[in-house]
């Protein structure tokens, strides 16, 4: 009190740390900024996260990237920013407001890609034949000379550009396109007729921005693509390095894990173009802006959260933070959302667990012993335990090949006579067994609940005709498939809902996913056939005569569809179920605000 | 001494990085035996199934077996000791290098865990020093019964209970525009009189007396919310911040230095004065503020509170210096809260919110736009529910360490020897026996950061939060290695060197305990 000079020092002190702290503040302030986001948003949530904008190669081939791709452009073939989708029956949606594609020629399989006049990118640049030529170099491995080692898939000599999640099978056997029509269309030529032609979606990520992230322009990276020779795995060469950059960014340079700094990597031709990204938390798309086609939203932003627990999606759907969610489906969570007064859409999905039989070796090499094991299967009673409580419409699969929601289904039930086994006949059984008990052993993932529910009463039923069942399930199934430690094994397969491209790795003999050794000289005919076949028609009755004959060889049964399930709350209409692999988003064009 | 410190903590971390290398291993080898991570391949029908299965094998090594493939990682991991060097802890299955999703992960708990584990040691402390002051008091066997009971609930039940009751009950409440029903206003203003009661104590007219104001102040207080739509638009006005002030002097000086110490209360109301000034020059300041003004803001507190401990002087300078800090620090709280509340209005009724703020999922709004004070409500409309499902659970735990360790210093001879001077009460408690107290809460808080920011894997997940625990959870179930390990070497240097921390820390609170090399 008495040192009155060191007093006035303090204040002095205070005076100028107040000064100095005034200056400071005002460089540190804001001016207001506006509440909120603009325009109406609609919130979906998925399971899964978002990691790359590029969904086509194995690293990122998940859901969620599909369907980001899907609706910026084209993603695993089918996009609202390309010639194609599928419809809910899996038919063929083509879109005209993008560009058309005809069938010039049957022999050889020529097919033309006229794209529609002044379209552009989203970034402003013209959509034309330079984009449908990249893709088609990305999507046919036209440049490849790469030689893969059958056993282990890895190249043993030369350069495979791009990695493909998809296969380049089909494609592979065209040659060089040719381009017309003022730079808008292009027309390829198959070696081979090809079955699936009509799913080939003749345009991908942009060629100016692959070319300008390859450190070349436009017209010299199309120059390239004209001038490169085709690979020939037989005389392999140095790669192009211009091509092998393109490659390589078109292979990595779209997994990101943030939003990216480079803004190219969002471009689009879809109706909508991604805004911002959250990792592992959201992602948000706007309206293209430069998109002149017919399927633009009536809403302006679209928000895909990621919530992984699904009861965390039926309250944010309840809590109104998201309008419609698309989560793993579960009685458990059909029961919430029903308590929530959620509106519910259930439907099957295109994946579907299987029972498949070893066809050449142990118990099952005698066909009687098959049929009677097939006889005991209690499939109507599986559905029931699994699959009805979350789809109560549900029914047992009859098809190996198609699904209830293609128009063959019918026919092929007719054809095959899958539907007698939906009970099961024990007596049958026990008359074919003739008092034989032949011991069985059932490979099943017992880390999957439903595939232990499965054996289960499959274990029950078989052992009542006088099968010995062993349980030869593991976690590690599937690194077991490959070997022939069982006889019977029950897992699942995801097939894409429409194409058959798939039919020689299940049942031709040696094909890459015929794990039970299934081996029929007419069916291996067959799917030969399949695979360069034209004719709709004749197609159908071919994949209805391969079904009918897995039955009579008694190959094994489908069980059922695994069941599918979105909701919304009653703040968005338009919501359609849909089991291909976009998932929910497959009609987000058609959405609009209001209940 | 010195030499001894510096060779204890050399053999610590020499000890350390070999406990570090010891545990990767197991870690890798459990991880990588944990499943197949080709598993979602080999169920594929693709006609170039074999390929892909190829890729994902040369990509993360997979052909190489895992005892040897942990040299690989050790080596990129090693790489990030190295100062400026290219730190590599490998990709995930998805392609993503795991040093980038690292800090996103670790910046996603840390945000979602602080304020819960900060406000249950605060909050614990607090509680078990009241019970053990109160001991086998009905006060003490309610917050007992009551801790025991929270600490048994699951977190995704009390999960599940928050988001119901709290989200979208209030939220519905909220939208309603109804004030709150008579019945509940009753309820809530009797159990608020019978916890006052409990508390303060006394016979059975003090009881009484203390049951009816508290309940009529509860009650009157909450008629007053409903009729003025106060849950739409908030605030706590001149007469809010000036009440609340008042109580922070008068609480703050009552324990940290006693009413006796004039100077202490002098140092105290300047400092609650020259908050509520602040409250009526600082508004212009605040509208126009960015995250970087307040931290300004937030220093300049402090400094005003240390400048007014020095002003007012007195003997025990130390003790004054507290009371005016605390106390600025908390009245600058209560402005900014009420400047918080004035924005809660324009938040509500933004599109993107629609007038239901509490969340249930995810750390913010996607694309909510705002100034400071807006995105701070998102934030705590996001992290509510969450943080206080984490602090029910572990606030029971430093409740019962509290009460046990404060029960146990007052028994000592020393307290007895303190008492026996004549010393008043609360000297005792604060002065003596708090210190000794937090002994055993420095080793529970040290274990307590280590398992912070592994994450809560539970809450993280039914709140759709992506911090260390949804990492962990995720690339687990995708028998993601390369993640996995980031995670385990993040939480493993965390816990070693906090357990470091907490033997440094004994030798600080505790004369007794000497580090020796």
């Amino acid at each position: 009190m008495a040192i009155t000079g060191q007093r006035f020092r303090r204040v002095a002190t205070l005076a100028a740390i107040a000064g100095a702290s005034a200056m400071v503040l005002a460089a540190c302030t804001t001016s207001g900024e506006e509440a909120g986001g603009s325009g109406d948003t609609i919130s979906i949530a998925t399971t899964n996260a978002f990691t790359s904008f590029n969904g086509d190669t194995p690293q990122s081939n998940l859901d969620t990237n599909g369907m980001v791709g899907y609706l910026t452009g084209v993603s695993g073939g089918l996009g609202l920013g390309g010639f194609l989708r599928l419809d809910s029956d899996f038919s063929i949606l083509k879109d005209e407001s993008f560009g058309t594609y005809e069938r010039v020629s049957e022999d050889p399989l020529t097919v033309k890609y006229t794209l529609k006049d002044g379209l552009k990118w989203s970034d402003g640049e013209p959509i034309t034949a330079d984009d449908m030529l990249f893709s088609w170099a990305q999507q046919s491995g036209y440049y490849d000379d790469a030689t893969i080692d059958p056993e282990t898939g890895e190249a043993v000599s030369g350069t495979q550009y791009f990695s493909l999640a998809g296969s380049t099978t089909g494609l592979d056997t065209t040659s060089f396109p040719e381009i017309g029509d003022d730079n808008l269309s292009l027309t390829i030529t198959y070696d081979a007729p090809f079955v699936d032609w009509e799913l080939v979606n003749m345009i991908g990520k942009p060629a100016h921005v692959i070319a300008e992230q390859a450190g070349v322009s436009l017209e010299d990276f199309t120059a390239l693509l004209n001038e490169l020779p085709a690979g020939d795995p037989a005389a392999p060469v140095e790669p192009n390095p211009t091509l092998k950059a393109a490659a390589d960014f078109w292979n990595t340079g779209y997994d990101v894990t943030s939003f990216p700094e480079d803004e190219s990597l969002l471009v689009s031709s879809g109706p909508f173009v991604v805004s911002a990204f959250t990792p592992e938390s959201d992602i948000t798309l706007v309206k293209n802006p430069e998109y002149t086609g017919d399927l633009s939203p009536e809403y302006d932003t679209l928000i895909i959260r990621f919530i992984g627990d699904s009861n965390a999606q039926v309250t944010a759907l309840q809590n109104g933070e998201v309008n419609a969610i698309y989560p793993q489906p579960s009685a458990d969570t059909l029961e919430a959302l029903k308590a929530a007064n959620a509106i519910t859409y259930e439907g099957d999905q295109v994946a579907y667990d299987h029972l498949d039989l070893k066809q050449q070796s142990g118990v099952f090499a005698d066909p009687v012993v098959r049929e009677a094991f097939l006889k005991t299967v209690p499939r109507q009673q599986i559905l029931e335990s699994i699959v009805t409580p979350v789809n109560p419409s549900a029914k047992v699969l009859n098809s190996q090949i198609f699904v209830p929601a293609n128009a063959e289904y019918e026919d092929a039930v007719a054809a095959s006579g899958y539907d007698e086994f939906a009970e099961p006949d024990i007596e049958g059984a026990k008359a074919l067994l003739a008092g034989a008990t032949p011991t069985v052993r059932i490979l099943y993932n017992t880390n999957n609940p439903n595939r232990v529910d499965s054996f289960n009463a499959i274990r029950q039923s078989a052992e009542s005709a006088g099968f010995v069942i062993v349980d030869a399930g593991s976690p590690d199934w599937g690194t077991l498939l490959d070997g022939g430690e069982y006889d019977a094994s029950i897992f699942g397969w995801i097939s894409p809902g429409a194409g058959s491209a798939g039919l020689p790795q299940i049942f031709r003999t040696g094909g890459g996913g015929n794990y039970n050794d299934y081996s029929n000289p007419e069916v291996d005919a067959l799917v030969d056939a399949s695979q360069v076949s034209l004719d709709a028609d004749e197609l159908s009755q071919i994949k209805i005569d391969i079904d009918a004959l897995t039955r009579q060889d008694a190959y094994g049964l489908p069980l059922f569809q695994l069941p599918g399930l979105f909701a919304d709350n009653g703040s968005i209409k338009g919501l359609e179920y849909f089991g291909g692999q976009t998932g929910i988003v497959w009609n987000a064009q058609d959405w609009t605000i209001g209940g | 001494m010195g030499t001894t410190l510096v060779g204890f903590v050399l053999r610590r971390i020499a000890v350390s990085i070999l406990v570090l290398v010891a545990a990767s291993f197991i870690m890798y080898v459990l991880a990588a035996n944990a499943g197949d991570p080709l598993q979602d391949l080999r169920g594929s029908s693709s006609p170039n199934k074999d390929q892909l299965i190829a890729a994902r094998v040369a990509a993360l090594d997979l052909d190489v077996p895992p005892v040897l493939r942990w040299f690989l990682w050790l080596g990129g991991a090693a790489q990030c000791l190295v100062p400026f060097g290219t730190c590599d802890l490998g990709l995930t299955l998805s392609n993503a290098p795991v040093t980038t999703i690292l800090p996103a992960a670790m910046l996603a708990t840390i945000q979602l865990v602080s304020v819960s584990f900060i406000l249950a040691i605060i909050l614990g402390v607090v509680v078990g020093i009241a019970t053990a002051l109160r001991q086998y008091s009905g006060f003490d066997l309610s917050v007992t019964f009551i801790s025991f009971f929270l600490y048994s609930l699951p977190s995704f039940l009390v999960a599940v209970l928050l988001k119901e009751f709290i989200a979208i009950g209030f939220n519905n409440f909220l939208q309603s525009g109804d004030g709150i029903p008579l019945p509940m206003i009753l309820l809530i203003s009797a159990v608020a009189g019978l916890i006052w009661q409990v508390l303060i104590g006394g016979d059975l007219r003090r009881r009484l007396l203390t049951f009816g104001v508290s309940a009529l102040a509860t009650g009157s207080v909450l008629f007053y919310i409903s009729v003025t739509g106060w849950f739409q638009d908030p605030g706590l006005g001149f007469i809010g911040v000036l009440v609340l002030t008042i109580a922070i002097v008068y609480c703050t000086v009552a324990v940290a230095s006693g009413f006796a110490n004039k100077r202490a209360l002098l140092g105290g109301v300047i400092a609650g004065a020259i908050a509520i000034i602040a409250y009526f020059t600082l508004q212009g300041l605040f509208d126009v503020s960015s995250g970087g003004t307040i931290a300004l803001l937030a220093v300049v507190t402090v400094l005003v509170g240390i400048v007014i401990g020095f002003a007012v002087g007195g003997n025990d300078r130390g003790q004054n210096l507290r009371v005016s800090i605390i106390v600025s620090v908390l009245s600058a709280g209560v402005v900014l809260l009420d400047r918080y509340m004035q924005s809660w209005n324009a938040y509500i009724s933004s599109p993107r919110i629609n007038g239901r703020p509490i969340a249930t999922v995810g750390a913010s709004t996607p694309g909510f736009q705002g100034d400071f004070w807006l995105q701070g409500i998102d934030s705590f409309t996001h992290l509510l529910l969450p943080t206080i499902s984490l602090l029910l659970i572990s606030f029971a735990s430093y409740t019962r360490y509290a009460r046990a360790g404060l029960l146990e210093v007052l028994g000592q001879d020393y307290i007895r020897t303190a008492r026996a001077k004549g010393l008043p009460e609360r000297t005792v408690i604060v002065r003596h026996a708090f210190r000794n107290m937090l002994i055993p809460i420095a080793t529970l808080v040290a274990t307590d950061v280590g398992a912070l920011l592994g994450g809560a894997i539970i809450t993280e997940r039914v709140f759709a939060i992506s911090g260390m625990g949804a990492l962990f959870n995720a690339s687990l179930q995708r028998i993601d290695l390369n993640p996995i390990m980031g995670y385990f070497i993040v939480i493993a240097i965390t816990a070693v060197l906090f357990n470091f921390l907490a033997d440094l820390a004994y030798a600080a609170l505790d004369p007794r305990v000497r580090v020796r090399a």
